[in-house]
C-alpha cells in the first residue's frame, strides 16, 4: 500500500513536471503569441481584456502558469481563443470519442494477439510461426499513415464503409440500434488500421513472454506429468508470462489517448487528435497544452495501474 | 611531515605504516531513512617491512579486501592515518597522490574480471605506461613484450585476449601489468586463490624471483595458509575488521595467541594430517 | 530464406535503396520542380520489350500519353512514335554534393517525350523523380535526427552513469518525463509554438532538431544502464590504480561496450524518426512546397479523388515501407547477435 501511495505522489510530480515543460515551450515563440490573437476580429476586446485578467495573457510566464493551474482546480482548463469557449468544454467531448474508437482498437487487438501469440509461441520455428513472424515484419513496417491511407481507399472504392465522421448526417431519425450499428461502420475503418498497426507489436511480444516461460523447468515438469496441453499453456505458463505483459498492458492503456492522431486526423473521426491539429494551426496554446495533459494523465495512469495490478499479481514485487 | 619539521629520522624498515585506520560502507536506499552499516576496517594498525613479504589471513568477511583497496590509494578510508615511507600520505590531495600511484600496485582475484576482455595481452600490459607516458608509442610493445618475458609468457600471447588464456598465464599477465611501472608495493589479493595447486606454486616461485629481482616489497592476502607459510616473512592476522595478531612468521604460527588464529591453524594442519593419512593408506 | 542471406539481402536492398537517394540527381531523369502542366495525373508508363513487329528487344521503349477527349484525367497510349529508352544521357542540370554540376542521367527518352516510370502528378511532375529528392530530405532528417537523439543520449547517460548519486537520481528522473509524454502530440505542441511560415531550410532543422531531442531519453537510459554495469569492473579500478583519468576509462574501458546497444539503436530510430518527419510535413506542419517529401508527396492523397483514382500516388508510402522493413531486418539481427554476444 505505501509502496502504491509513493507511486501515486510520483505520478504527481511527473504531470506538474510535464505541465510546467510544455508551458516553457511557450517562451519559444519567436514573436509575440499574444498580439496575434488581439487582432483576430473574432475575439471581442471584452473577452480580451477578460482573458488578460484571468489568464495573465501578455504577463511573465509564471504568472500565467499560476493561473493555468489554478483554472485547472477550477474546472475550466484553460481558453480557447479560436473557440471562444473553456478548454474542458471541449477537450471532454472530443477525448470522449478518441476513447470510445481506442478502446475498441486496443480490446480488439489484445483479443487476437494473446491467443495468436501463444498459439506461436507454443510452436516456435514451425511453418506457422515462420508465417506468423513474416507477418508481423512487414506489418510492422508499414507506417500507420500508409495503412490508414490505403484502408480508405479500399473503402472508397468498395462503398463497404462510410468515410469521414463519426455518424451519418440523418443521425437523429435513427433509432437506437441503427445508430449503434452506423457508429459502428463509421468506427470500422480507423478502428482497423488501429488493429493492424498496434497487433504486430503484441503478438511478437506475447510470443517472446511465452517462449522464455515455456522453456521453464516447471513447465516441463507439467508436460512430463501428461498434462494437456492447453491446461499447461493456459494455466501454468501464461500466469507465469504474466509480468512483462501487465506492464504492457499499462503501456497499452497508456496510449488509449495518445496514439490514435493520425488516424483519427486522416479518417474525420472527431477525436482528440484534430482538435489538437487544429489547435497547432492555428496556435490555439491552452488547447495544446490541455491535450498534451490528458494524454500524459492517461499516459502515467497506465504504469501506475499496471503497477498496482503486478503488486496484486505477483507476490514477489510485495517485497520491495 | 617529518621532513617539513626539519628533523630527518633514520630511514624507517617499513615502507608502508597504517594507524588506526576505519573503513565503514553504509548503504542507504533513496528517500529512505534506514541505513545499513558494514563495519569493513576498525582500528586497523600494520607495518609493511621493505622488501620483506607480509602475509594477511583471515576468513572471508574480516575485512582483507577494504583494507587493501585502502592500501592501494582505491579508496579513502573514513578515519586513521597511512604513511608512506616518510609521508603521511592520507592526508595527500589527489595530484599529489598522482606521483604516488605508480609506486603502489595491486593484482587482483579474479584475472578475468581484472582484465578487459576486448584488450590483446599486449595491450594490457601498455595500458599503464600508456597511461603514465613511460614511453613513446614504438617503445609501448617493446617493453610489453620485455615484462611478457619476465613473467614467463611466451611472445605468441601477445595478441590474444586474456580469456583465450589459462588462468595461470592469465595471473602471469596481471603480474606483468602491475609490475610494468616498476611499483616498490606490490599488493596481492588473494590472487592464487582460484588457481589450481601446480599453478600456484609456480606462480610463487615467480613472485619469488620478481621479488629479489626488483627489491619490491609485498602485501600478500590470502585465506591458505600453508602458502602464506611458504613464503612469508611476517604475518597479521585479520578478524571482524581487526588486526589480531601480527608479527614475524615463526611467532606467529610456533604460539599463537589468538583463538582465531588458532583455529585457522588447525584448519590448516588438520588438512595436512588428512593428507597425509590418504596417502600413507594408498602407499 | 535462412540465415545470413535473409539479412544480406536486406543490407543490400538498403544499400541499393540508399545509393539512389543519395545520388537522386544522376538516378533521376528529372528535377523534382520542373513541371509539364499538359501532362497531370498520367498513370506510370508501361515498357515495351516488343517493336511494332512483335519481335524481342533488349532495350525498351516508351509510348506517349494522349488525353482522351472529353474526359479530365484519363489517357491512352499512342504507340504510332516509339520512344527508346537511353541511358547515361544528357539532361537537366543537377549538383552533386552541391558542389559539382553534372548534365548526365542514368536514363531517359528523346526530348519533347517523357518517360514517367511511376506516373505523373497534379503538375504532371514525374513522381519517380519526385520520390527520390524526397528521400534525400526525409532520410537526411532520419539520419540527423537519430544522430541527435544518440549523441544526446550517449553523453547524458554516459555522465549521470558514471558520476552516479545526486546526478544520477536527477538524470533519472528526468529522462521519466521525456519516456511518459506522448511523442506526436509534445512534438506537434513543440512545432504550434515555432512559427509557422518560415524559410524551408530553418523549418528543416528546426524539424529535425526537435525530432531527435524529443527521443533522447531511451538510448540515455540503455547507455546509462551499461555503464553503470562497466564501472564496477575491476579493470576499470586497476586503471585508476595507473593514474588514469576520467576521460580516459571513459573512452577506453567503459563506452566501447556501448557501441553494440548504440548500432541497434540507430537502427531502430532512422526508421521511426523518417516516419515522424513523414507525418509532420503530411500535415503541413514540416518541410513543404516545393522542398519535396515523403511526407508532402503523399498529402496529395488527402484529396478524394486523388486517393481514390490514382494508385501511383500511394508509391512513397511503398518506398517508405521496403525502407522501414530493411532497417527491421536489420535490428532484428542486430539484437540478436547483441544477446548472443552478451551470454
Amino acid at each position: 500500500m505505501r509502496f502504491l501511495a509513493r507511486r501515486l505522489l510520483h505520478a504527481g510530480f511527473l504531470l506538474a513536471a510535464v505541465s510546467v515543460l510544455c508551458f516553457l515551450f511557450t517562451d519559444l515563440a519567436p514573436g509575440s503569441f499574444f498580439d496575434g490573437m488581439k487582432l483576430n476580429p473574432q475575439i471581442s476586446p471584452e473577452t480580451v481584456a477578460a482573458l488578460k485578467a484571468q489568464y495573465g495573457v501578455g504577463k511573465p510566464l509564471p504568472l500565467r502558469y499560476v493561473l493555468w493551474v489554478k483554472s485547472v482546480f477550477t474546472g475550466e482548463w484553460g481558453f480557447s481563443f479560436a473557440y471562444d469557449s473553456p478548454v474542458r468544454e471541449l477537450l471532454l467531448p472530443r477525448a470522449r470519442n478518441t476513447l470510445l474508437l481506442t478502446g475498441t482498437a486496443t480490446a480488439l487487438a489484445w483479443l487476437i494477439a494473446v491467443p495468436l501469440g501463444v498459439w506461436m509461441a507454443y510452436r516456435p520455428g514451425r511453418w506457422d510461426d515462420r508465417l506468423g513472424m513474416g507477418a508481423t515484419s512487414l506489418l510492422l513496417s508499414v507506417p500507420e499513415l500508409a495503412l490508414v491511407l490505403a484502408l480508405l481507399c479500399f473503402a472508397v472504392r468498395t462503398h463497404a464503409f462510410p468515410v469521414g465522421g463519426m455518424t451519418s448526417a440523418n443521425d437523429e431519425q435513427l433509432g437506437l440500434l441503427a445508430r449503434c450499428q452506423d457508429l459502428l461502420t463509421h468506427m470500422a475503418i480507423p478502428a482497423i488500421t488501429l488493429v493492424l498497426a498496434n497487433l504486430p507489436l503484441l503478438v511478437r511480444h506475447v510470443r517472446s513472454s511465452m517462449i522464455e516461460v515455456l522453456d521453464a523447468p516447471f513447465i516441463h515438469a507439467a508436460r512430463g506429468h501428461g498434462m494437456a496441453p492447453a491446461r499447461v499453456l493456459i494455466g501454468y505458463a501464461l500466469p507465469a508470462a504474466a509480468n512483462p505483459l501487465i506492464s504492457l498492458f499499462g503501456f497499452s492503456l497508456g496510449g488509449l489517448l495518445g496514439g490514435s492522431l493520425l488516424v483519427e486526423a486522416v479518417t474525420g473521426w472527431p477525436g482528440l487528435g484534430p482538435l489538437l491539429l487544429e489547435a497547432t494551426m492555428s496556435r490555439d496554446l491552452y488547447i495544446v497544452v490541455g491535450a498534451v495533459m490528458v494524454s500524459t494523465f492517461f499516459m502515467v495512469g497506465g504504469n501506475l495501474i499496471a503497477d498496482a495490478l503486478l503488486i496484486a499479481f505477483d507476490p514477489r514485487v510485495r517485497t520491495d | 611531515m617529518a621532513a617539513e619539521t626539519g628533523i630527518r629520522h633514520a630511514p624507517q624498515p617499513a615502507l608502508m605504516r597504517v594507524i588506526g585506520l576505519n573503513k565503514t560502507y553504509v548503504q542507504r536506499r533513496p528517500f529512505s531513512r534506514k541505513e545499513f552499516v558494514l563495519g569493513a576496517c576498525k582500528d586497523v594498525t600494520l607495518e609493511l617491512p621493505r622488501r620483506r613479504v607480509t602475509a594477511l589471513v583471515g576468513e572471508s568477511g574480516s575485512g582483507k579486501s577494504s583494507l587493501a583497496t585502502c592500501l592501494a590509494l582505491l579508496q579513502q578510508p573514513d578515519s586513521g592515518e597511512i604513511w608512506f615511507e616518510e609521508d603521511q600520505v592520507s592526508a595527500w590531495t589527489a595530484e599529489q597522490l598522482a606521483s604516488l600511484r605508480p609506486k603502489i600496485q595491486m593484482v587482483f582475484q579474479d584475472s578475468a574480471g581484472a582484465l578487459n576482455p576486448r584488450f590483446s595481452a599486449a595491450q594490457i600490459i601498455e595500458e599503464p605506461l600508456e597511461i603514465q607516458r613511460r614511453a613513446s608509442k614504438p617503445e609501448l610493445r617493446l617493453r610489453a613484450l620485455a615484462l611478457m618475458e619476465e613473467v614467463g609468457l611466451s611472445a605468441d600471447c601477445s595478441k590474444r585476449l586474456p580469456l583465450t588464456l589459462s588462468g595461470g598465464q592469465r595471473q602471469r599477465l596481471a603480474i606483468a601489468r602491475a609490475i610494468a611501472l616498476k611499483p616498490e608495493l606490490l599488493i596481492l589479493d588473494e590472487s592464487l586463490s582460484s588457481l589450481d595447486l601446480v599453478i600456484q606454486s609456480e606462480i610463487l616461485r615467480l613472485l619469488v624471483d620478481l621479488q629479489s629481482r626488483h627489491n619490491l616489497t609485498y602485501l600478500l592476502i590470502s585465506h591458505d595458509l600453508s602458502l602464506v607459510g611458504e613464503i612469508a616473512d611476517f604475518v597479521a592476522v585479520m578478524h571482524a575488521g581487526r588486526i589480531v595478531e601480527h608479527g614475524p612468521r615463526e611467532k606467529v604460527f610456533g604460539a599463537p595467541r589468538h583463538g582465531c588464529t588458532r583455529e585457522l591453524l588447525a584448519f590448516a594442519r588438520s588438512l595436512e594430517s588428512d593428507f597425509q593419512a590418504a596417502t600413507e593408506v594408498q602407499a | 530464406m535462412p540465415g545470413p542471406w535473409k539479412i544480406r539481402t536486406a543490407l543490400g536492398v538498403l544499400l541499393l535503396l540508399h545509393l539512389a537517394i543519395l545520388f537522386a540527381g544522376f538516378v533521376a531523369p528529372y528535377a523534382p520542380a520542373s513541371q509539364n502542366r499538359g501532362l497531370p495525373f498520367v498513370p506510370p508508363m508501361r515498357l515495351h520489350f516488343r517493336d511494332a513487329q512483335g519481335h524481342l528487344r533488349l532495350r525498351p521503349s516508351v509510348c506517349q500519353p494522349e488525353l482522351n477527349a472529353g474526359t479530365f484525367y484519363e489517357y491512352s497510349e499512342l504507340c504510332t512514335t516509339e520512344y527508346p529508352v537511353q541511358f547515361f544521357v544528357s539532361g537537366p542540370e543537377y549538383k552533386i554534393a552541391a558542389v559539382l554540376s553534372s548534365h548526365t542521367h542514368l536514363f531517359g527518352v528523346e526530348i519533347p517525350a517523357h518517360i514517367f516510370l511511376l506516373g505523373s502528378d497534379n503538375y504532371g511532375r514525374d513522381l519517380f523523380s519526385r520520390i527520390l529528392y524526397g528521400g534525400q530530405i526525409s532520410l537526411a532528417a532520419g539520419l540527423l535526427a537519430t544522430a541527435i537523439s544518440l549523441s544526446l543520449g550517449t553523453l547524458l547517460g554516459a555522465v549521470s552513469g558514471f558520476y552516479g548519486k545526486w546526478i544520477d537520481e536527477s538524470f533519472m528522473r528526468f529522462a521519466e518525463l521525456f519516456v511518459v509524454l506522448p511523442w506526436l502530440y509534445f512534438l506537434l505542441a513543440v512545432r504550434a509554438f515555432l512559427p509557422l511560415n518560415i524559410n524551408p531550410m530553418r523549418a528543416f532543422f528546426l524539424v529535425v532538431a526537435v525530432i531527435g531531442t524529443i527521443g533522447w531519453a531511451r538510448p540515455a537510459r540503455l547507455v546509462r544502464g551499461i555503464v553503470l554495469s562497466a564501472k564496477t569492473r575491476k579493470y576499470v579500478l586497476a586503471s585508476r590504480g595507473f593514474g588514469a583519468s576520467d576521460g580516459y576509462i571513459l573512452r577506453r574501458h567503459v563506452l566501447p561496450h556501448t557501441y553494440g546497444v548504440l548500432l541497434t539503436q540507430a537502427a531502430l530510430l532512422v526508421p521511426q524518426y523518417v516516419i515522424a518527419e513523414v507525418t509532420l510535413s503530411f500535415f503541413g506542419l514540416g518541410l513543404s512546397e516545393p522542398l519535396p517529401s515523403w511526407g508532402n508527396l503523399l498529402a496529395a492523397l488527402q484529396q478524394y479523388n486523388v486517393l481514390v483514382s490514382y494508385w501511383w500516388m500511394f508509391a512513397p508510402a511503398l518506398a517508405l515501407v521496403v525502407f522501414s522493413f530493411g532497417y527491421l531486418l536489420v535490428a532484428d539481427e542486430l539484437q540478436q547477435r547483441l544477446q548472443s554476444a552478451s551470454l
